[in-house]
């Protein structure tokens, strides 16, 4: 009996640990604070590029005085296909005025309303070689069991001679904002940057959440 | 009250399922009646009661405190929570929390032969091996437990995921979808339907631990060793894997017991009983007295 105890705390401390030092590339939450001199995000969000589809999600609270309606873009090259979801009561029973969200603009937001939106996103396909956005049903190569799409035969060319090289180039890298923009002046209230890594270097990083 | 004529009722403790059944109500998705009094939809955020306590590495006294601020519910919901444990024993869990009761209405409506029993494992040392872990990690900047798997993120959004886009967004993730395996396996699944709450629940981690600490003072069920004659009938059926045998006499852990009243009423000879009591831990055998309260 002890001795089972004492191997099974074992076990558990070990799969906590991995547990709690893994983290999914695919999704990631960041924290801000939305206000009229641009915001502020806590840390930047990172997932992990190689991933078919990525989550993130945002929770913000809203510093007085501002007050507005607010449109929300995320904005970063090549561009990504998203769906912005707002996180409200399913039956509002109206206890408090809450913002409304339609067409990816959130309307009567108020001082000290806290916010939280969920962000799905999916990569469009990328030539591998030179980075541009391409249409499945552009010039493509198959390539360990996964379809690569090329701009031209010069791409294609590269690929063929170096694949590992570019295998894992035909996913978004590199620095994206999701970004809140005041509709009446334009200004921007908030931006929450979202990083794409590459699987070798997105364990060390941080925003463990 | 003698409980020797009472027999085993078919649905034990319904008043308890009752209970459960309305504080889902109250608390989970499409209602979310409690949390709309503060502009939430769910746990997260205001109610988040798994969050707040733990503090991370590079945290200043002030922000760990603002933590507090911003889950100030769930911080009054903790702090009611360990306290009625400590006088009352764990009515939360056993009787409120929409968590542990969706789970365990859940593995209601499971046939039999797909259930899992987890028995087996010794609970309190899984239990507390994670819960190191879960303050552990996050002091030493390793990582965190709390947001990552979480059953009280996981469950309302089962609830609002066929309304809502942004709680069927939280599936949409691998994180989402071991979340959601956790709460089949070690929930719906499960035998009693309460492995999670026994193997990886945070709150319930330090809900036994104010259970055991206040066990001399509070009241709590517990066993009449005269009165038991070591047969075992309470043994099987206790959700929460609480009763040992020993020498011909169960014992109720109280680091894992919460007064489901199962045992209660599966013991023909009525030795156990809920009240305040001096645990036979603290009193001569035969000497403990409970009375019922
Ligand atoms: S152990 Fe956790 S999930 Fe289970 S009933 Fe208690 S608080 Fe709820
Ligand atoms: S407490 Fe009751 S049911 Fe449990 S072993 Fe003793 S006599 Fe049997
Ligand atoms: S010991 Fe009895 S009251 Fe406690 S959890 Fe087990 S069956 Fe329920
Ligand atoms: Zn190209």
């Amino acid at each position: 009996m002890r001795i089972r105890s004492i191997i099974t705390l074992v076990l558990a401390v070990l799969l906590s640990l991995v547990a709690a030092v893994h983290r999914w590339g695919d999704s990631s939450h960041a924290i801000g604070l939305m206000s009229l001199n641009g915001g502020k995000a806590r840390h930047p969000s990172f997932l992990e590029s190689g991933w078919d589809r990525y989550a993130q999600i945002t929770t913000a609270r809203v510093l007085p005085p501002y007050r507005g309606d607010v449109r929300v873009v995320l904005e970063g090259d090549p561009p990504l296909d998203y769906d912005i979801r707002f996180s409200k009561p399913v039956v509002d029973l109206g206890l408090r005025r809450l913002p409304d969200f339609r067409d990816d603009i959130l309307y009567g937001i108020q001082p000290g309303d806290r916010l939280a939106l969920w962000v799905l996103m999916r990569s469009f396909p990328t030539d591998p070689v030179c980075g541009m956005s391409v249409r499945e049903g552009d010039l493509s190569h198959p390539y360990q069991g996964k379809i690569f799409f090329f701009c031209g035969d010069g791409c294609l060319a590269s690929f063929r001679a170096e694949p590992g090289r570019y295998k894992d180039k035909d996913s978004p890298r590199g620095k994206y904002n999701l970004a809140f923009y005041d509709t009446r002046s334009g200004k921007s209230v908030l931006k929450v940057p979202l990083i794409f890594k590459g699987k070798e270097d997105s364990h060390a990083s941080g925003g463990h959440h | 009250m003698h409980r020797a004529d009472i027999t085993k009722p078919a649905f034990p403790g319904s008043r308890r399922y009752w209970i459960m059944a309305l504080a889902m109500v109250l608390f989970l998705p499409p209602l979310s009646f409690l949390f709309q009094f503060t502009g939430d939809s769910n746990f997260c955020g205001t109610w988040c009661p798994r969050m707040f306590f733990v503090w991370r590495k590079g945290a200043t006294m002030d922000a760990y405190f603002m933590g507090y601020m911003r889950s100030y519910m769930g911080a009054i919901l903790v702090f009611g929570i360990l306290l009625t444990t400590f006088f009352f024993g764990r009515y939360w869990c056993s009787h409120l929390c929409p968590i542990g009761g969706t789970m365990e209405m859940g593995s209601r409506l499971v046939p039999r032969f797909l259930k899992i029993n987890y028995a087996k494992i010794p609970a309190p040392a899984f239990r507390y091996g994670y819960l190191s872990v879960y303050f552990g990690a996050a002091a030493l900047g390793l990582g965190s437990l709390c947001c990552s798997y979480c059953n009280f993120a996981t469950i309302p959004r089962i609830f609002g995921a066929p309304f809502s886009g942004a709680d069927l967004a939280y599936f949409l993730r691998t994180a989402g979808l071991i979340n959601l395996g956790l709460v089949l396996l070690l929930g719906i699944f499960a035998k009693g339907g309460r492995a999670y709450c026994n193997l990886l629940c945070p709150i319930g981690a330090m809900d036994g631990l104010a259970n055991r600490a206040g066990a001399r003072w509070g009241r709590r069920v517990s066993v009449h060793p005269a009165k038991c004659n070591g047969c075992g009938d309470c043994v099987d059926g206790c959700p929460a894997w609480a009763i040992d045998l020993t020498d011909k006499t169960a014992r109720i852990d109280a680091l894992s017991c919460m007064p489901c009243g199962y045992c209660e009423t599966a013991c023909a000879r009525g030795a156990i009983g809920y009240g305040k009591s001096l645990l036979p831990i603290s009193a001569p055998r035969g000497k403990a007295v409970y009375e019922k309260g």
